[in-house]
């Protein structure tokens, strides 16, 4: 039983079904809160759980940290939103167009920095990011520079831009668990756990770290492109490093390498630093806090803490004694 | 002249990029991992340079040591709490050491930002001079004297860092365990103790870098950033983990720097030091002053 319990597949489906149950648990929250601005709040804090699970594709299940995931929502903010600028384009065609822009320049990125790893790959993304950033807050004739552009919104209900972000993280969550459950998900795993060893077993290790990449950098551009319809404005604030820290701190905290844990780390952490944030601003502070503590010792995250201390609770004593 | 002015103080930023960029390639020539904190301890030495000088009223010429002590004992606690896993065989992230540290610094950077921007406040605080005379001329060059005296501190102490990798016995086991950790610990020699060292040494360096800049910068919680991107640049230019590389890239981009802004463009002038990082670490991952290519 203790041998079944711990297939990857089953642990994968048990994590489906606790993210399923969360996001659940989210879709009856217009129920009970119908303040705008509470709403508003989970609304984001649905936009950085698209962040945490796009850049969780790509560290947690690849073992490539890119340091780029907010500028890749920022790029794909701006694809719609220079799209609609200049050609007057509806969001009809603005926002496939983010997805399958970001899905192509981040294909062509992860082709160029093929070869690189660790600390290398996170250099090359960080000034990917930083430059990217650079150069659209100087462009001010192309993308008004820091004054921001203003995009067009989808509709006015708060309740409505709710269910659609909603719809859009199962979608994701979903179309990842099918994903890590057919054979591209274990070429993943095998080639982060070893890629040399995946190669040689006769994995594409070109094509599948490519695939991570666009699929990866597609999920942060349309969480960009739609979070800028959604706040009507597109600025090069949404690159910031800072808000990189932040996906980043949420996926760490939550669980690296897990379906449930982007998404519980986003949620925890962006509704819990609204209310650090009255008790004095020092939300920064604790998460970065956190995220040193959790990748010191507890690198599974909140989440594999929930799991082991529930396989413990199954097991026999002397089972357990082991584990720990 | 105008070119000869820009090859001055194109130097002069050159030995403070040289002093920061140093200890970020003694870090990743020791543990191969890079300190995305970096630009931290040089924030962190100037803003004790710029409290212990205005807080405690002493003398600047006091509140530089220990600004840099400051930086030491950082750079000493990090090494003791954070990195130690790196090499002290900790299980969990046995396959993703890189990543780990990745992780690990990219917080701490975070935390010490936050930290100094609630005890200290946002704001940007102006530090005092080390010297009266603010401006001269030597020659036709136009010398800020602040600037002046400040690289003069650097260039000796990068001197005296030379000296004391090449010779010394401390910086020989320094290079021993760069080379080779394991064989270097069979050799006798403490390698924990080292590395504990080395990011002394960095924490220290980078820390007196930003205190003897904090008169010229005015220090803010996230000034800390830009010298750190310049640090990574002259780290991949010079090598990855090459002193004498980080040293020689760091001049080379000062001066770079300094004509491209006037030459080309100031507002894209960080944009293309990160675009010449990307390029080397993709068609010349050993630098262009390297000698031998690191696994990349």
């Amino acid at each position: 039983m203790s041998a079944r319990r711990n297939l990857w597949a089953n642990r994968l489906r048990s994590d489906f079904r606790a993210a399923l149950g969360m996001l659940a648990v989210l879709a009856c929250v217009p129920f009970f809160v119908t303040s705008p601005y509470s709403l508003g709040i989970v609304i984001v804090s649905m936009y950085f759980a698209m962040l945490a699970m796009g850049w969780n594709l790509l560290a947690g299940f690849t073992g490539q940290f890119s340091l780029a995931p907010a500028a890749f929502a920022m790029l794909g903010a701006y694809t719609t939103g220079l799209l609609n600028y200049h050609w007057q384009a509806p969001l009809a065609l603005g926002l496939p167009a983010a997805v399958l822009g970001m899905a192509l320049v981040g294909w062509a990125l992860g082709r160029l920095i093929l070869r690189l790893r660790g600390p290398y790959l996170s250099l090359t993304t960080l000034s990917f990011a930083e430059i990217a950033r650079v150069v659209i807050s100087n462009s001010h004739e192309f993308t008004r520079g820091d004054q921001g552009l203003n995009v067009p919104t989808l509709m006015q209900s708060r309740v409505g831009y709710y269910y659609l972000f909603l719809a859009v993280l199962a979608f994701t969550l979903v179309g990842l668990y099918l994903l890590m459950r057919s054979k591209v998900g274990r070429f993943w795993l095998a080639i982060r756990d070893d890629s040399i060893g995946a190669e040689t077993r006769g994995i594409d290790v070109v094509r599948y770290k490519t695939l991570a990449f666009g699929l990866s950098c597609a999920i942060c551009g349309f969480a960009g492109a739609l979070y800028g319809t959604f706040s009507q404005l597109v600025s090069p604030e949404l690159g910031l490093l800072l808000q990189t820290g932040l996906v980043i701190s949420m996926v760490v905290i939550g669980g690296i390498g897990t379906l449930t844990g982007p998404l519980l780390g986003a949620l925890l952490v962006y509704l819990s630093s609204e209310w650090l944030r009255e008790i004095g601003g020092i939300q920064l502070i604790v998460f970065s806090a956190l995220v040193i503590v959790f990748a010191r010792f507890f690198r599974t995250g909140l989440w594999g803490l929930v799991t082991s201390w529930r396989s413990r609770l199954k097991t026999t004593p002397d089972v357990a004694k082991e584990s720990s | 002249m105008l070119a000869l002015d820009l090859l001055v103080n194109g130097l002069i930023f050159g030995l403070f990029y040289a002093l920061m960029a140093v200890g970020l390639a003694m870090i990743f020539g020791v543990l191969k991992v890079v300190n995305f904190a970096h630009g931290e301890f040089y924030m962190v030495g100037a803003y004790a340079y710029v409290l212990v000088s205005l807080k405690l009223g002493v003398s600047p010429w006091i509140a530089l040591p220990v600004a840099a002590a400051a930086g030491a004992a950082l750079g000493w606690l990090v090494e003791r709490t954070l990195m130690r896993p790196l090499y002290s065989g900790y299980a969990s992230w046995s396959i993703m050491k890189d990543e780990y540290a990745v992780v690990v610094t990219f917080g701490l950077s975070l935390l010490l930002i936050n930290l100094v921007d609630k005890i200290v406040g946002p704001y940007p605080v102006r530090g005092p001079d080390l010297i009266e005379t603010s401006r001269f001329a030597i020659g036709p060059i136009m010398l800020n004297g602040q600037k002046l005296i400040a690289a003069g501190i650097s260039l000796a102490i990068l001197t005296g860092l030379a000296w004391f990798i090449k010779k010394s016995l401390w910086g020989r086991q320094i290079q021993a365990v760069a080379q080779n950790r394991l064989g270097a610990s069979l050799a006798g020699i403490d390698a924990t103790r080292t590395t504990s060292m080395i990011f002394a040494i960095a924490g220290l360096l980078a820390a007196l870098s930003g205190a003897l800049l904090a008169p010229v910068i005015n220090p803010s919680p996230d000034v800390g950033a830009f010298p750190a991107i310049k640090s990574y640049v002259i780290v991949v230019l010079g090598g990855m983990g090459s002193i004498w590389g980080a040293m020689i890239a760091a001049l080379f981009l000062g001066v770079f720097e300094a004509f491209f802004a006037v030459y080309v463009s100031y507002a894209y002038r960080d944009a293309f030091g990160l675009l010449l990082l990307i390029l080397v670490l993709i068609f010349r991952p050993q630098g262009l002053f390297g000698e031998k290519g690191r696994e990349v």
